[in-house]
């Protein structure tokens, strides 16, 4: 098994941009371009965004636990918490087809991850609480 | 993150600087709504300087897009868009709709 690095955070929404951080530096040393760390970094702060806002719904004493490990060509973050149980089929998708004016709020965070990844997976447990699990793919060659 | 807003005789110039997650989106909302609620309706937004500009900033731009153009009394136009806000604005579907110049004076002139 790959090494796994992880960062454990609170529930603030002060501390994305120490997650950026966290993942700016993994995704420059596990040898992602440019464009892919910055796909990751987006996906991440839209997951720990929901992990925060609607998981633990404002409170701030929750944990967030960012996990990242590489398996086989895979950049795979793991992304959990112990709040309200997620579920991604409750939130409808943005049509982003339509006029700016008729546009809803909502859910544009879960499309942007599902568009920035390759792939997308939610869980929910009892114990363990919300998990979703996103990967990218890396060229060949690449670290 | 960083906002500095410019008032000019055809329309205000909001300068964005830095990184616009959800922490700080309820500013870049606070300045928008501060130019509106001076009665001004037609912004520029000077994007250049803008590192990371994520869903909720998306949704503080459609809030003062739709606002700024009820009843027609004015627009919101994109300034200086940098190519990786230019990738997240493609995938939400913003661009399309949203007129955004490469220079500034063009953006300011536009109105």
């Amino acid at each position: 098994m790959a090494k796994l690095y992880e960062l454990c955070i609170t529930s603030q929404l002060s501390n994305l941009t120490q997650i950026a951080e966290f993942i700016a530096q993994r995704t420059a040393l596990a040898g992602l371009d440019e464009d892919q760390a910055f796909a990751v970094q987006m996906a991440v702060d839209e997951a720990c965004t929901n992990a925060i806002e609607h998981a633990y719904e404002g409170r701030q004493d929750g944990e967030v636990r960012v996990c990242c490990y590489l398996e086989s060509r895979d950049f795979v973050v793991r992304i959990s918490d112990r709040g309200r149980p997620f579920d991604p089929s409750s939130v409808p998708s943005p049509d982003i087809c339509a006029p700016l004016q008729d546009r809803q709020v909502g859910g544009l965070g879960l499309f942007l991850m599902r568009k920035l990844m390759d792939s997308v997976e939610f869980r929910f447990d009892a114990v363990q609480g919300n998990e979703v699990v996103m990967r990218k793919h890396r060229q060949a060659g690449q670290r | 993150m960083e906002t500095t807003t410019t008032h000019l005789k055809r329309c205000d110039v909001i300068a964005l600087k830095g990184r616009f997650d959800s922490n700080t989106a309820p500013d870049l909302e606070k300045t928008l709504r501060a130019s509106m609620s001076q009665g001004v309706y037609d912004l520029v937004l000077d994007m250049a300087e803008v590192d990371y500009f994520g869903s909720a900033a998306i949704r503080a731009l459609v809030m003062a897009y739709k606002e700024c153009r009820h009843l027609d009394r004015g627009d919101v136009r994109l300034a200086r868009v940098n190519q990786r806000v230019q990738h997240v604005l493609d995938l939400a579907g913003i661009s399309p709709l949203m007129q955004a110049y490469d220079d500034l004076t063009l953006a300011v002139g536009s109105f």
